[in-house]
C-alpha cells in the first residue's frame, strides 16, 4: 500500500500515560509531516475515510525518552501541564499534548507563556480544569472510619485525579492507614501508615470485601450537626453554595449522605 | 403557676456532646473569619496534619460561606452584655461549655476524615478574661502536645487577658485575632459597654510586635508577606517609604528569650480582625480607612467585614426587620481586595463628600469612570501597574498579558483566552491601537453600558432568598 493514498495518518493509543507518550514518540519520529498526523485514543469511535490508522504498542523506553526530553528541553512546568492534560477526561488529549509539544520543542521553556498560540491556550485550559478538579477533591473528599480503623473514601471524578490528589493526603496524614477509591475507574490510592502511597487497580471482589467493613461512622452525625448549625438563616443562599460546591461532588460527602 | 415555676427553675442536666456542639457552633457562626490560609507547614510522622499556604475550604454551608475550620466557642456563658451579640448576658439562651478534651477529640476526629482544616476557637467571657484565655491556652496546648495535632489553629485573643498568656498561646497557634467589631470609639462604648478601644488595641499591638520580632528572629523581613503583585506597584498601602522602618506594635522586654527557647514561629499566619457593617451609622469611607490603617499600622493579614444581622431587639440598634446589608459588605470586600492586591488607597476610592460605594457599580469600575483621562490603555505597551487598574483585568490576567506580549502582540481574541473580562475591560483598552467597540469614551454613556448587565447580579447579592418565577416543573408539587 502506498502511504500517499492517505490524507492523514492517525496514531492511536490507549489511555495510559505510557501509551500516550509512546504514541507521541512514534508520531514525532514518523516524519510524515505534522499536518498529516493526528493522535487519537482507542477505541476509535468513527473511523474516517482516507485515513490510515496505526495502533501504537506501548514501549516504556520510548515513553521515558519523551518525558525526559520534555523536562530537559522544555521545562518542568511544561511537563506538569502535559501530565495534568494526560489525566483529563477529554478524548482529544493526546493530540492536544502533541500540538503543544511541537511548539515546545521549537521555542523552549518560553512556550508556557505564549498564550497567542491556539495550541498553548487550549492545553492550558484543559490542564487548569484538571488541576481545579484535583483541588476540589482535596477539599471535598470525605473519609469514613472502618471497623479496622482504616480511613476509606470513595470518589467519582471526571478526570483521573488520584495521582494529583493523593500526595496531599500523604503529607497530611503520614501515620494513618487510608484508601481513596476512584469508583468509576476502579483505581485506588492506598497508603499504609508511615509508608509511601501506591496506586493499584481494584477488582469487584475486593470492593465487595471492603464494603463489608464499612459501617456507619459515629462522627458523621456530629459533623452533620455542625454543618447545619454554622449556617446563618438570614443569609441563606443556595445558589452561592451550589456554585462553590457543585452538586456532582456531593454524592459521597458526609453532610449529604442519608 | 406551676408552668411558670418549671420554666424559671434552673435545672442543670449534663448536655451531650452533640447538643454542646449545636449550641456552641450556633453561637460561633456570626464570626466571619474562617480562612485557613497564610501558614505553610509540612506533615510529620507521628503527628496529624499539615498546613497549606493558600488555605483549603472543606465545605460550604447553606448560606454559601466557606467551612474551613471547626468554628466553635469554648463557652457561651458570657459575663459581658454587648448589645449586638447573641450570647450576651441578658439573653435567655441555652448555655454550654466544652471541656478541653472534648474540643481536642472533635478536632482530631473531624480532621482525620477531612471534614476540616483545623480549629477556630473563640469564646464568650466565661467568669473572667483571665480564666477564659487560660482555658483556651490549655485546650490548644493539649491539642498540640498530647494529641499531636499539626494542622491549622486560629484562636481569639481575649481583650484584657494577661500578656503572658497571649504570648504562650501565640507560639501554638497559626493565627490570632482580636475582633474590633466597631470602628468608632463612641459606638463601641455605646454598644459594648464592657469593652474599650484600648482593651482591643492593646493585645493587637502586642501581637503585632511579637510577630515582627519573631519574623526577624527567623531571618524574615519584619512585615508579613503580601501578594507578589505588590512588588511591582508604587504607592500601594504596603509600600515601604510610607511606612518607614518602624516595627508594628510593641514587644514585651523578655520576649527575645522566649523566642530562643520556643524555636517555633509566633503566629505565622498573622493576625486578623472583624468589623461589623451596618450596626452603627458609619460610612464606607470610615470603615475602609479603618482597615487601611490596620493593615499599615499593625500589619494585619486580613480585615473581615460582617454584615450586621439583627439578633437582638434593642433601642440602640437598627430595628429587627432591617435587611442584612449584603451588597454593602460585598462592595467593602471588593475594595479591600483593591487595597491589598491592586495598589489602590482608600482615599482614591472614596472621599469625605462621596463616603459610600455606588451600589450599581463595583469600586474599580466606579474609579475608572471618574478617571477617564487615564484611558484607553494600550494592552501591548501599558505597564503592569496600569493594566491592573483596568476594570475586568485582575492580577492573574495582568501577569499573563505581561508574559505573553514578549512573544508577539495580543488582540482581543487572545485576551479572552487569557481570562480578561471583556464585558468590562472592552471599554477601557486598545489592542494595537484599535478599540473593541466604536463608542464614545464618555462617563454617562459608559456608566449606562456597564450598569446594564450588572443590575441582575447586584440584586441577587442583596436578595439571595427571594421568590423566583414559577416554573412548569414546580407546579407538580402544588397541584393535587
Amino acid at each position: 500500500m502506498n502511504a500517499s493514498l492517505y490524507d492523514t495518518t492517525v496514531f492511536t493509543c490507549n489511555d495510559s500515560l505510557e501509551s500516550m507518550m509512546t504514541c507521541i514518540y512514534e508520531a514525532y519520529a514518523s516524519r510524515l509531516g505534522h499536518r498529516r498526523i493526528r493522535l487519537e485514543l482507542e477505541p476509535v469511535r468513527q473511523p474516517e475515510l482516507f485515513c490510515r490508522y496505526l495502533s501504537v504498542e506501548t514501549d516504556e523506553k520510548k515513553a521515558f525518552a519523551v518525558v525526559r526530553s520534555i523536562k530537559e528541553k522544555i521545562s518542568a512546568k511544561a511537563w506538569q501541564t502535559v501530565f495534568q492534560t494526560a489525566m483529563s477526561w477529554r478524548p482529544d488529549r493526546p493530540d492536544l499534548i502533541y500540538r503543544f509539544l511541537l511548539l515546545g520543542f521549537h521555542h523552549g521553556p518560553a512556550v508556557t507563556d505564549m498564550m497567542q498560540y491556539e495550541a498553548v491556550s487550549r492545553i492550558y485550559d484543559v490542564s487548569r480544569s484538571v488541576y481545579r478538579e484535583a483541588h476540589l477533591f482535596r477539599e471535598f473528599i470525605r473519609f469514613a472510619c472502618t471497623s479496622q480503623n482504616i480511613l476509606v473514601s470513595h470518589i467519582e471524578p471526571k478526570s483521573n485525579i488520584l495521582s494529583l490528589t493523593a500526595p496531599h493526603f500523604c503529607g497530611r496524614m503520614p501515620s494513618e492507614n487510608w484508601i481513596i477509591l476512584d469508583d468509576n475507574r476502579k483505581l485506588a490510592a492506598i497508603h499504609p501508615a508511615d509508608q509511601d502511597f501506591y496506586l493499584t487497580h481494584v477488582t469487584d471482589r475486593e470492593l465487595a470485601l471492603l464494603r463489608q467493613t464499612e459501617k456507619a461512622d459515629a462522627c458523621s452525625a456530629l459533623w452533620k450537626e455542625f454543618f447545619h448549625s454554622v449556617s446563618i438563616q438570614q443569609r441563606y443562599n443556595p445558589r452561592c453554595q451550589r456554585s462553590l460546591m457543585p452538586l456532582r461532588y456531593r454524592h459521597h460527602m458526609t453532610e449529604y449522605l442519608k | 403557676m406551676t408552668d411558670f415555676y418549671c420554666s424559671t427553675k434552673t435545672v442543670r442536666r449534663e448536655l451531650s456532646l452533640e447538643e454542646k456542639l449545636h449550641i456552641l457552633a450556633d453561637a460561633a457562626k456570626y464570626d466571619v473569619s474562617c480562612t485557613s490560609s497564610g501558614s505553610s507547614r509540612r506533615g510529620k510522622t507521628g503527628y496529624l496534619g499539615n498546613s497549606v499556604a493558600a488555605g483549603i475550604c472543606h465545605s460550604f454551608s447553606a448560606d454559601g460561606r466557606c467551612i474551613s475550620l471547626l468554628k466553635i466557642l469554648y463557652s457561651n456563658e458570657c459575663i459581658y452584655d454587648c448589645r449586638y451579640c447573641a450570647s450576651r448576658r441578658s439573653n435567655d439562651r441555652p448555655r454550654a461549655t466544652f471541656t478541653p478534651d472534648e474540643i481536642c477529640r472533635l478536632t482530631m476526629e473531624f480532621y482525620r476524615r477531612n471534614y476540616i482544616e483545623g480549629l477556630f476557637l473563640s469564646s464568650g467571657i466565661c467568669k473572667s478574661p483571665e480564666y477564659t484565655m487560660e482555658q483556651i491556652y490549655l485546650t490548644v496546648l493539649r491539642l498540640r502536645r498530647v494529641y499531636r495535632f499539626n494542622g491549622y489553629i486560629h484562636v481569639k485573643a481575649i481583650p484584657r487577658a494577661p500578656k503572658e498568656l497571649l504570648t504562650m498561646t501565640g507560639f501554638l497557634a497559626d493565627r490570632m485575632s482580636v475582633n474590633m467589631e466597631l470602628s468608632a470609639q463612641e459606638n463601641l462604648e455605646k454598644l459594648a459597654p464592657h469593652k474599650t478601644f484600648s482593651s482591643i488595641f492593646q493585645p493587637m499591638k502586642q501581637i503585632a510586635g511579637q510577630i515582627a520580632a519573631s519574623r526577624l528572629f527567623l531571618g524574615k523581613p519584619a512585615r508579613m508577606e503580601r501578594h507578589h503583585a505588590n512588588r511591582y506597584l508604587t504607592g500601594s498601602i504596603f509600600d515601604r517609604p510610607s511606612l518607614g522602618d518602624s516595627l508594628p506594635g510593641e514587644t514585651p522586654g523578655d520576649f527575645s528569650l522566649q523566642l530562643a527557647k520556643e524555636k517555633a514561629p509566633f503566629v505565622p499566619a498573622g493576625q486578623s480582625t472583624q468589623i461589623i457593617v451596618g450596626a452603627a451609622a458609619e460610612s464606607d469611607y470610615q470603615l475602609l480607612q479603618t482597615s487601611q490603617n490596620l493593615y499599615r499600622r499593625f500589619d494585619l493579614k486580613r480585615v473581615f467585614y460582617s454584615a450586621y444581622i439583627p439578633v437582638n431587639e434593642d433601642p440602640l440598634l437598627p430595628p429587627p426587620d432591617t435587611q442584612v446589608p449584603l451588597l454593602r459588605e460585598h462592595r467593602l470586600y471588593q475594595a479591600d481586595w483593591l487595597l491589598r492586591f491592586y495598589g489602590f488607597q482608600a482615599e482614591e476610592l472614596l472621599t469625605p463628600d462621596r463616603p459610600n460605594f455606588n451600589p450599581l457599580l463595583d469600586p474599580k469600575c466606579d474609579w475608572a469612570l471618574r478617571h477617564l483621562e487615564r484611558f484607553p490603555v494600550e494592552i501591548n505597551q501599558a505597564s503592569f501597574e496600569e493594566l491592573l487598574r483596568v476594570p475586568g483585568i485582575g492580577t492573574k490576567s495582568a501577569s499573563r498579558i505581561v508574559n505573553a506580549r514578549r512573544f508577539g502582540s495580543l488582540d482581543f481574541s487572545h485576551l479572552k483566552k487569557i481570562g480578561v473580562v471583556l464585558k468590562r475591560a472592552g471599554y477601557f483598552i486598545t489592542c494595537g491601537g484599535s478599540m473593541m467597540f466604536s463608542v464614545p469614551l464618555e462617563e454617562k454613556f459608559l456608566t449606562r453600558q456597564l450598569t446594564m448587565g450588572e443590575q441582575k447580579q447586584n440584586w441577587e447579592i442583596s436578595h439571595p432568598q427571594t421568590c423566583r418565577q414559577l416554573s412548569i416543573f414546580d407546579i407538580g408539587g402544588i397541584l393535587p
